[in-house]
């Protein structure tokens, strides 16, 4: 029943702020429904039996990356004058359920084929930090070190890109340019 | 004790794949559809677990793990090429991103 409980007031949380995040105006509502949406995954994620996973979103999505998106709104502070690409509140709606029903669709498909192994409880150590580090550290290897690679060169591409190109006519007056660092 | 059935994480992650779909389609402002690009990612990585506690198989958290770390590799790109658009053309409203048209 508990469970029930938790999963339910989770859902509503989630689905609640992804609505939030997509029809606010205001950029900052916007980021902090998608924190709301995040911590609710996570909980979801301890009722999924996987611990160590909600602890990384609620690290790494609640923390580091929605830091990101707080630095960039404040970068931007614009106020924006048509937010919407799609006019019309009747043609946004139906567009949303026509998606929702559709993929809603698909899956209802293929539940009858999924074995639902919910009724038993996993082994104990199951969705362990010790587990997931057998496997990261295991079969995983390759993948675990190649995404380490991909993040070494995501942090060097987005310093490259976000920051202020130096104008060759201002060295010679300027006495230290002073570039803003992103990320 | 009665688990929750795996199709109810299942329709949710359908769901809030739903939103971020039409969040990218509604939306211009860049920073918007980058986090509905999250909310897409997110929902993928909620029905990775609800498979791996459905099957009792630990592959799926490795997955997921693997999935995060992308995203937020993903997220600061993003997010740059988003700060460095805006200081060449002082707005982030994708609609008036047409240097590529032909």
């Amino acid at each position: 029943m508990g469970e029930k409980i938790t999963f339910w007031v989770c859902a509503v949380i989630v689905l609640g702020g992804a609505l939030f995040t997509i029809t606010r105006r205001n950029t900052v509502t916007a980021v902090m429904s998608l924190v709301g949406t995040f911590f609710g995954l996570a909980a979801l994620y301890t009722l999924l039996s996987a611990h160590f996973l909600a602890a990384i979103q609620v690290l790494v999505y609640a923390g580091a990356i929605m830091t990101l998106f707080v630095f960039v709104v404040m970068v931007l502070n614009r106020e924006e004058a048509d937010p919407w690409a799609i006019r019309g509140f009747f043609t946004k709606v139906i567009l949303g359920l026509a998606v929702t029903g559709y993929l809603t669709a698909r899956v209802v498909i293929y539940l009858g084929r999924v074995p639902d192994g919910t009724k038993s409880l996993p082994p104990t150590e199951f969705g362990s930090v010790s587990q997931i580090g057998d496997l990261l550290f295991g079969g995983y290897l390759f993948p675990f070190e190649a995404v380490s690679l991909l993040l070494l060169v995501a942090v060097i591409g987005a310093v490259v890109v976000a920051r202020i190109p130096r104008k060759p006519a201002d060295e010679a007056h300027a006495p230290a340019p002073v570039e803003e660092k992103h990320g | 004790m009665t688990g929750i059935p795996v199709s109810h994480f299942l329709l949710l992650a359908a769901a809030l794949f739903a939103i971020g779909v039409v969040g990218v389609i509604v939306r211009r402002n860049a920073l918007i559809v980058i986090m509905s690009v999250e909310l897409m990612l997110n929902a993928a990585n909620l029905t990775l677990l609800a498979y791996g506690r459905a099957r009792h198989d630990g592959n799926f958290h490795a997955l997921a793990f693997l999935v995060i770390a992308v995203a937020a590799a993903e997220a600061a790109v993003g997010l740059a090429i988003v700060v460095g658009i805006f200081r060449n053309r002082h707005s982030a409203n994708l609609d008036e991103l047409t240097l590529m048209k032909h």
